[in-house]
């Protein structure tokens, strides 16, 4: 690669770039405006908000007691609300007092005398209602008592028609009370004052009492917020006084004072200033990067990708000199610096705004918690850190936008992208998702695309105790994420390499003409996307059938239902799709899945490569076990069922060998690999099939081990020329498994056989030396099948390109029959 | 200079499945020699130049620029091409100047003579006026002239140029075929490709009549008109494609 090219182009772009009037908005002007214009705003609701009054009508005023005070003549008495302020916030205007003034011409006597006869309309709606209430309860009562002794049941449509009243009362008064400017109404029944005064009277004498009369009601509309906002308040203020009139009560008998609360924990918070801060921010942070990041990366992509075609500078590019990786280099390094800046200015002019209105609205705002920046060092990390988030995002970006054809469309591919790391920061921001030494899941999760990134700055952010304990996280974080750069990036280079960069013009897409010229133009071996459309069809309805399968598995227990179920599903979700498309799409079916007869040979060297790498991958599984999260019960039901001695051995060699060795050699080395690799080279066809059969395996532990084993799987399929001989390593390698967990335990080792096998946790265990010999004899056989001179020779396929690879120079690849030695 | 030899294209299309966009075209360009390729619209002019400017991959036959096979060589083969055509864009938001500087750098031009070129080329090309316009504030012509100078600031031995006087008025027109006819003088190798008889009498030592993918005919003008014994060039190209035509009507299939 050229760097002066690529510094040329990235140049031009970023100039580019910077004249235009759109990205600057969005990458400068927007965060500089937004967030300050925002937070203005924000403080402002805030103070308006807070600052008007609620209306609370009090009907019966006189009805209250005259120790303690409930309301003065300003309102509420101020002492019984937790904040100052609060009890001016609630205007109160009570009928004992609105009736002194009843002679008073003034505005606000008007006012009043309206209110409390809107209230009084009220009041007496809603005692009705409660007789109403009142009837239906003992009604419904009494129908029960009836049904009870089996008497008939005269009275239910007069019930119903009750029922039926009551609601439409109910209604009736919701919305009187809403036409009313009252927010909370409250109505202090007649004797309630003397009867808490006579009950007051009889404990102080030592008198039986009788505290059973009637209560006040609080009437509110919990679906209007300022009615609730009020109702809490009032709620609240009425608790502390009736504390305060138990606490008298407790003061005369001589009682403590803490017995009318005998549990009132304290509660002590022990998070530091810094803390809470870093909290506030740790989860924030890192969500709002990443989307200002790919919202950084967005328009520029689009721009630098589908908007150079639409503009027809795109041959003039493609026709100078500069290859097209160093063309993709430069327009990628120029949307990373978008994304990045984007994502830097973005975080400091909210972290700036939200530490400039913390100082400015002060207790306003205290909820959100203390709004000061992390500290200096957790910030480098979140610069660090951006580079390998932009990095990913910006290539994505960048592969997805030179896909499109023009710059609408270029929107269409990437909105999807954006919504996708919504989903991821959503994701993030859970507090048990997360990295740190103490989680089970970290390693597992710092190799994940975005996410790693994004949770190891939560944990930075979190500002914890000792953060070289993370460092170690930062290593599989930073290398997956130059991984995937390069990925997306090869994707990118892959999509200006394609001759139809330049006549992907935007034309209407015809289904029917593309079904026809798909039964129409067929060719001997499935095309790439065809074969891709599988791979998504089949994790389609994988994931479609795997709610009905959890719960048929979870509800049965019933292995034999199981292993029916397991078969039928492999049949149906990963045999036939394949199988089918490979009839109607392709000419000839047994090219399409190399359906010829093995040789012996390669045979044999399938079973043999197959008993060797099953003690190997046993090991290596067991060794990786910390990296990846616990399984969940189900899945370790299915796979116990795998060494279940209740089911008969060729049930469960048939649904846990024989139809996965069929059915997923079928699909993944027949017809998915086939169509990978006929415009392909041979190892990345090779690399993306394993992936994809990786990926169809669901759990972690099992995408990873069914990977590696696919790119065995592929290389026997290219060497051996026979889908017979994939499908025998197949059976072989799952057969071992199911007689390793079913017979294992029971073994009993001893003798010299103990050097090679142990039992150890009831599992039998492959010991150094038998490791050691399946590894030699794996290698040396793996070595073997790279070097092998393929019939693929015979389909035209470039075995130099192949011996190059395995790192044979001028060495004659080896024929099956001249090699017995 | 330009060898092509049995050169054939063809593309997948979801309407007609396989379509041969090319047949087994051969010709050579020397240097100091026009040729154009004369063809009405979709005969493959626009094709067969993007494979020379390596663009398109052939898929039958094979051409070298300058010794440098389009297929193999493609790096060598961009060096030493100028490609110009009516809608190669210029960019919105660029000068005339940054544009022509931007390509003589990719091409590869030494920093100390770029300067002192690209003036020469404004001062030929009588574009010193809009050395600062933007790419988005220009006229048609402006275009035209910076994606002249463009074409030709690393002094490419072989210059291709698809239909560039399309669209364009006749004065601007005429200008650009006397710019062309001067790179010819320069011993430049000139392929040049219209739809317009009088550029091609005018400006071409060879025609090669080019329809639905092949050559129909070749030789310079005069040539062609004893040949054919048409002395008018616009009858004689009616006159081969009818006869190409009926030869293919009468043929009950086309592959």
């Amino acid at each position: 690669m050229n760097w002066s090219n690529v510094r040329l182009i990235f140049v031009r772009e970023l100039r580019d770039q910077l004249r235009d009037r759109r990205t600057l908005f969005m990458v400068a002007v927007l965060p500089m405006f937004l967030y300050p214009v925002l937070g203005v705003g924000m403080v402002h609701m805030t103070l308006l908000f807070s600052e008007q009054p609620r209306t609370v009508v009090v009907l019966g005023r006189a009805n209250l007691p005259q120790e303690p005070p409930l309301l003065d003549e300003n309102g509420f008495v101020p002492s019984w609300f937790a904040m100052a302020g609060q009890a001016e916030q609630l205007r109160v205007v009570d009928d004992q007092s609105t009736l002194a003034e009843a002679g008073s011409q003034t505005e606000s006597a008007r006012e009043a005398r309206e209110l409390i006869r809107a209230a009084q309309r009220v009041e007496t709606a809603f005692f009705e209602l409660q007789k109403l209430e009142q009837q239906l309860r003992s009604g419904l009562q009494q129908s029960s008592e009836d049904a009870g002794q089996g008497a008939a049941n005269a009275d239910v449509a007069e019930l119903s028609k009750l029922a039926e009243q009551v609601a439409q009362r109910r209604t009736a008064i919701g919305r009187l009370f809403a036409k009313t400017p009252v927010q909370v109404l409250i109505i202090f029944p007649d004797g309630f004052g003397e009867n808490i005064e006579r009950v007051n009277r009889d404990i102080r004498d030592g008198k039986q009492t009788q505290a059973d009369y009637e209560r006040p009601v609080i009437v509110h509309n919990s679906a209007d917020d300022k009615s609730m906002i009020a109702y809490d308040r009032i709620k609240k203020a009425i608790a502390a006084w009736e504390e305060k009139i138990l606490v008298r009560r407790l003061e005369k008998l001589d009682l403590p004072q803490t017995l009318a609360t005998p549990v009132n924990p304290a509660s002590a918070d022990l998070a530091e200033d810094e803390q809470k801060a870093a909290n506030m921010w740790s989860k924030l942070f890192p969500a709002l990067l990443i989307i200002m990041a790919v919202t950084g990366a967005f328009y520029p992509a689009i721009d630098l990708g589908a908007g150079e075609k639409e503009r027809g500078t795109m041959e003039t590019l493609l026709i100078c000199p500069a290859s097209r990786r160093e063309i993709v280099m430069g327009k990628f390094l120029t949307v990373m610096v978008f994304s990045m800046s984007t994502a830097i200015l973005n975080l400091l002019s909210m972290g700036i705004t939200g530490r400039h209105m913390h100082s400015l609205a002060g207790g306003a705002l205290s909820k959100l918690g203390d709004l000061s920046l992390p500290t200096a060092a957790s910030l480098l990390w979140l610069v660090v850190l951006l580079v390998p988030l932009a990095a990913v995002l910006s290539a994505l970006c960048l592969a997805l936008a030179t896909f499109a054809r023009s710059i609408k469309e270029g929107q269409y591919y990437l909105t999807p992208l954006l919504m996708v790391t919504l989903g991821v920061t959503m994701f993030c921001l859970s507090p048990a998702i997360e990295i740190s030494p103490e989680s089970d899941s970290s390693w597992f999760y710092s190799v994940m695309p975005v996410m790693g990134v994004a949770l190891l700055l939560k944990a930075f952010l979190l500002s914890p105790a000792n953060p070289a304990e993370l460092y170690p996280y930062a290593i599989p974080v930073l290398v997956t994420s130059v991984g995937y750069s390069l990925l997306a990036l090869w994707w990118a280079i892959e999509q200006f390499s394609r001759e139809e960069i330049l006549f992907r013009e935007a034309d209407s897409f015809d289904l029917r003409l593309w079904v026809r010229h798909l039964l129409r133009d067929k060719e001997p071996t499935p095309s790439f996307t065809e074969a891709g459309f599988c791979f998504i069809l089949i994790m389609l309805l994988q994931f479609v059938a795997m709610k009905y399968l959890m719960n048929a598995i979870g509800g049965s227990g019933d292995g034999l239902a199981m292993m029916k179920l397991l078969i039928t599903q492999q049949a149906v979700i990963i045999f036939c799709p394949a199988m089918l498309m490979g009839i109607m799409l392709t000419t000839n079916v047994a090219k399409t899945f190399s359906l010829s007869r093995p040789r012996l040979g390669m045979l044999g060297l399938a079973v043999v490569l197959s008993c060797c790498l099953h003690p190997l991958s046993l090991e290596l599984q067991h060794r990786l076990s910390w990296f990846f999260p616990e399984l969940k019960p189900q899945i370790v039901e299915v796979i116990g069922a795998m060494s279940d001695t209740d089911q008969s051995l060729w049930l469960v060699l048939l649904a846990f060998a024989l139809a996965p060795a069929i059915c997923e050699e079928v699909a993944f080395r027949g017809f998915i690999f086939s169509g990978f690799r006929r415009r392909h080279k041979l190892w990345p066809a090779i690399a993306l099939s394993s992936l994809a059969f990786g990926i169809i395996h669901m759990v972690p532990q099992q995408v990873f081990n069914a990977s590696l084993l696919g790119i065995v799987l592929a290389l026997i399929l290219v060497r051996g020329g026979s889908l017979f001989c994939c499908i025998a390593f197949h059976f072989v390698f799952n057969a071992l498994a199911v007689m390793h967990g079913r017979f294992g335990s029971e073994t009993v080792i001893s003798g010299p056989l103990s050097w090679f096998v142990s039992n150890r946790d009831g599992q039998l265990n492959y010991e150094a030396p038998t490791l050691s010999i399946a590894a030699l004899v794996a290698s040396l056989l793996l070595l073997r099948l790279i070097r092998w001179d393929s019939v693929a020779a015979d389909e035209g396929q470039p075995v130099a390109a192949l011996s190059t690879l395995a790192g044979v120079t001028g060495e004659t690849p080896v024929r099956v029959g001249s090699d017995r030695s | 200079m330009i060898q092509v030899e049995g050169l054939g294209k063809d593309f997948e299309d979801l309407r007609r499945g396989s379509v041969s966009a090319l047949t087994d075209i051969s010709f050579c360009v020397k240097p100091g020699e026009i040729v154009g390729l004369l063809g009405p619209n979709g005969a493959g002019k626009t094709t067969c130049l993007r494979i020379l400017s390596t663009v398109l991959r052939p898929t039958a036959g094979r051409a070298t620029i300058d010794g440098y096979d389009v297929l193999e060589q493609s790096e060598q083969v961009r060096k030493r091409i100028g490609f110009m055509s009516t809608n190669t864009g210029i960019y919105d938001r660029m000068t005339a100047w940054e544009m022509v500087e931007y390509f003589g750098r990719l091409y590869g031009v030494e920093e100390d003579c770029l300067q002192s070129r690209i003036d020469n080329i404004f001062t030929t090309l009588q574009m010193h006026e809009i050395r600062d316009l933007l790419g988005a504030k220009m006229s048609t012509g402006m275009k035209q002239k910076v994606s002249i100078a463009r074409t030709i600031v690393h002094d490419p031995p072989v210059l291709i140029f698809d239909e560039p006087t399309s669209g364009l008025d006749v004065l601007v027109a005429r200008k650009l075929l006397q710019a062309i006819e001067a790179l010819k003088h320069q011993g430049k190798c000139i392929i040049f490709s219209t739809h317009i008889m009088r550029e091609v009498e005018k400006l071409c030592d060879r025609i090669a009549v080019l329809h639905r993918g092949r050559i129909l005919a070749m030789g310079s003008v005069d040539d062609l008109e004893s040949e054919y014994d048409e002395p008018d060039m616009e009858e004689l190209f009616f006159d081969l494609i009818q006869r190409f035509e009926d030869n293919h009507r009468a043929e009950p299939a086309i592959p």
